[in-house]
């Protein structure tokens, strides 16, 4: 009965040939359309459906796999509600809109656009919607906040978040008006203090990998600002001051002050962080 | 010239040129005449310049890619000009910097930028 | 500082000890080349001819008594008589070069300079020469510089050699052979140029990490020349007036500078380092590693250890851009 042994591994050769071949024309369709250039970067190009649902519900598994251990604590403390609103007319209306409020222009032309959050609010339980605000979303422009806000505060805009879906136009105007005082408050210390990981999230957080080359730090060849590869062995900063921590921390909290005219701009950098960075680049040798 | 007055030229020259990728290093210097200069006057022993042997100094930045960098000393643009001017005399530009004037002719300075220029 | 054209290594100086060495060495070199290539043939022609018994012993005595004997004899006499030719050149007895030769103590042996010969002690470091002039013109000052060695042309100057920490050996090819710096122990050479010009020397004794990066300059130049010269390097230094180089001076103090190096008429006074008072003027910086000019010695300053790494100066890690700016403009001032 050799036929019968036989006919099976034909069968099982023609489908592996078969999913070898998919695969190799995948690869192939894929190089073609990235070397031709044909994929539209353009904003004004939208993506098919089926990408955007794919993409939209990937969203929501990643944050709700990643949001299983976040616990929020009471939102319905006294003062919280305030601080919320104080945050979010500093930092999402612009572009999330409020009720009877749109986004700025630029954010207008954004893709994806920035989510309606009276509705995510009301589909996302308090704990994803934390866990968006704190971390941000890659390759949209949901920026992360745990470098600008500080974790009472985080939790104080989810707070408000949770209501949003239920102001009016007037109610939200009278809000955002009483809150015009408050200022949402900045984190001062740093989580994961000393951690070399932790140092490079931080480069990232102030942007000053569009700038300078750092070790570990993926980012453009920038050639704006001096790479800061094997930056413990340089001797000075700025070509002004001795290359140590303090006068690194200086410099990168007031460019302007330490080098008058520097193109380096000040970014608004915590004491807690600069500090992080400094260690991070002094502490190359250490690797 | 003031420097002002050099800026605003070359920027002049390089937005009436319609800035191919190329036109703001554009410079008559003798690219390896500048070689030999940076070698005797030994620019290596603060800076790391890729085909000067033993250039790896760390007092100053390193100018591999010089080509490519945008600003001179965190400041000016970087434009020829300027670079000719820098390269003889960094502290009429950057007050503070530890980078002294070195004596060279203008020439030197000119074969001095080409070579940076060079560096891709 | 003016372009250094330097006569290349290879180059003995004509009427220097090195241009007899140098001598010597050809002859030593053709003759064993020759010799070699006699051997060689008669090997082959061992090997490739009829095999015949006549003369056999002939060439066994001839060959290989009588030969080696005349010919190591010849040499012998020949190195002996050009040692004595150049031990006469520097020191003026054959004697004191066959004292040498066993180590006889050296220190006590010296005799006091003969009138009209300069005395310099050259004091090997890691990796930098000392050179102190003993004598301006019956002042008793000294002149204390580094890695930098001059001569009046013609005039035989005799130098003491010794070492505070490992063994190095004081060569400059051109001019002489080489002279070991021995701790505990001062040896002599006496150094003769008959030419003006610029010689390059090297410590040829390894003597750590640095030992490559250890040269020197000589510079032979007519009598009243290096007179000026030796009485501008007796000078002390003062204060300067100008408000940059000031701020130079200023710095050299705030730093640990003054801690390691002397700079006469100031109240630096550190032994351990390079006589500073005039560095401006000197051909090199760091025993020959690098020229001198105000971007070299910024550098220096700044990155002593990236550039010659291990060496006793540290990098400065207190200067502000402006300061070390001024800093290597005021020592680049003093000439």
């Amino acid at each position: 009965m050799p036929q019968l042994v036989h006919k099976p591994k034909r069968k099982a050769l023609l489908i592996a040939a078969g999913a070898l071949g998919l695969v190799a024309f995948g690869a192939l369709s894929g190089a073609i359309i990235l070397l031709s250039g044909a994929y539209s970067t353009a904003a004004t190009t939208q993506h098919f459906k089926v990408t955007h649902q794919v993409l939209d519900a990937g969203l929501r598994l990643s944050v709700r796999a990643s949001a299983r251990h976040v616990r929020a604590p009471d939102l319905d403390r006294p003062g919280m509600l305030a601080r919320g609103v104080a945050c979010f007319r500093t930092h999402c209306v612009q572009c999330h809109g409020a009720p009877g409020v749109a986004p700025i222009p630029a954010a207008r032309g954004m893709l994806p656009i920035a989510s309606n959050l009276t509705q995510t609010a009301r589909e996302w339980p308090p704990e994803w919607l934390y866990y968006v605000t704190r971390k941000g979303v890659r390759m949209t422009g949901m920026p992360a906040w745990e470098m600008r806000i500080d974790e009472d505060d985080l939790w104080a805009t989810v707070s408000f978040l949770t209501r949003l879906p239920v102001l009016t136009r007037e109610q939200y105007r009278r809000l955002a008006t009483r809150a015009e005082d408050l200022t949402c408050r900045t984190p001062t210390g740093v989580p994961f203090e000393g951690s070399r990981e932790y140092a490079k999230v931080i480069f990232r957080q102030y942007a000053c990998h569009s700038c300078h080359r750092i070790e570990g730090v993926v980012g453009p060849r920038a050639h704006i600002g001096p790479s800061l590869l094997e930056w413990s062995r340089r001797k000075f900063v700025a070509g002004v001051l001795p290359n140590d921590e303090r006068n690194l921390i200086r410099f990168i909290r007031d460019p302007e002050r330490v080098k008058p005219g520097s193109l380096m701009p000040r970014l608004e950098v915590t004491e807690a962080h600069a500090r992080e960075m400094a260690r991070y680049l002094l502490d190359e040798g250490a690797r | 010239m003031s420097l002002r007055a050099l800026i605003a030229a070359a920027t002049l020259v390089l937005t009436a040129r319609q800035s191919s990728s190329d036109v703001p290093h554009r410079i008559t210097g003798d690219v390896q005449r500048g070689q030999q200069t940076i070698v005797r006057l030994e620019c290596g022993v603060c800076h790391v310049i890729p085909g000067i042997p033993g250039a790896r100094g760390r007092v100053g930045p390193s100018l591999a890619a010089y080509r490519r960098n945008v600003y001179i000393a965190g400041r000016y643009p970087n434009l020829p000009e300027v670079l000719v001017r820098f390269v003889r005399d960094a502290p009429s530009l950057a007050p503070d910097t530890a980078m002294p004037s070195i004596a060279m002719s203008e020439r030197e300075a000119r074969d001095i930028a080409a070579y940076l220029y060079s560096l891709e | 500082m003016s372009e250094m054209r330097l006569p290349s290594a290879l180059h003995a100086a004509p009427g220097s000890g090195a241009e007899l060495l140098s001598e010597l060495g050809l002859v030593l070199y053709c003759g064993a080349g020759i010799i070699f290539i006699v051997v060689v043939a008669l090997a082959l022609h061992a090997t490739f001819a009829k095999p015949s018994p006549a003369g056999t012993r002939a060439w066994i005595v001839g060959g290989g008594i009588v030969f080696p004997l005349l010919t190591l004899f010849l040499l012998l006499n020949y190195t002996l008589a050009v040692g004595s030719a150049v031990a006469a050149l520097e020191s003026g007895t054959a004697l004191q070069l066959l004292l040498d030769c066993f180590g006889i103590d050296a220190q006590k042996r010296i005799p006091p300079p003969s009138p009209g010969t300069m005395r310099v002690h050259v004091i090997g470091k890691q990796w930098w020469w000392e050179v102190r002039y003993e004598i301006v013109r019956g002042d008793t000052s000294t002149a204390v510089l580094a890695n930098e060695l001059h001569l009046p042309v013609g005039e035989p100057v005799e130098l003491l050699l010794t070492t505070t920490d490992v063994i190095h050996s004081f060569w400059v090819p051109s001019l002489a052979g080489k002279v070991d710096m021995i701790p505990g122990r001062t040896n002599r050479l006496i150094l003769r140029a008959n030419t003006p010009g610029l010689y390059r020397g090297q410590c040829a004794e390894y003597c750590g990490g640095q030992h490559a990066l250890m040269a020197l300059y000589v510079k032979s130049q007519p009598r009243r020349e290096f007179e000026t010269w030796l009485q501008r390097q007796a000078r002390s230094v003062t204060r300067p007036d100008d408000a940059f180089l000031l701020a130079g001076y200023e710095a050299f103090f705030k730093g640990t500078c003054p801690d390691c190096h002397t700079v006469r008429g100031t109240p630096a006074t550190g032994k351990s380092g390079p006589d500073l008072t005039h560095v401006g003027s000197r051909y090199s910086l760091a025993a020959g590693t690098l020229r001198n000019h105000v971007g070299t010695m910024a550098g220096w300053i700044a990155g002593a250890q990236d550039i010659k790494p291990g060496n006793a100066m540290p990098d400065s890690e207190i200067y502000t851009g402006r300061e070390l700016r001024a800093l290597a403009a005021w020592l680049g001032s003093l000439e």
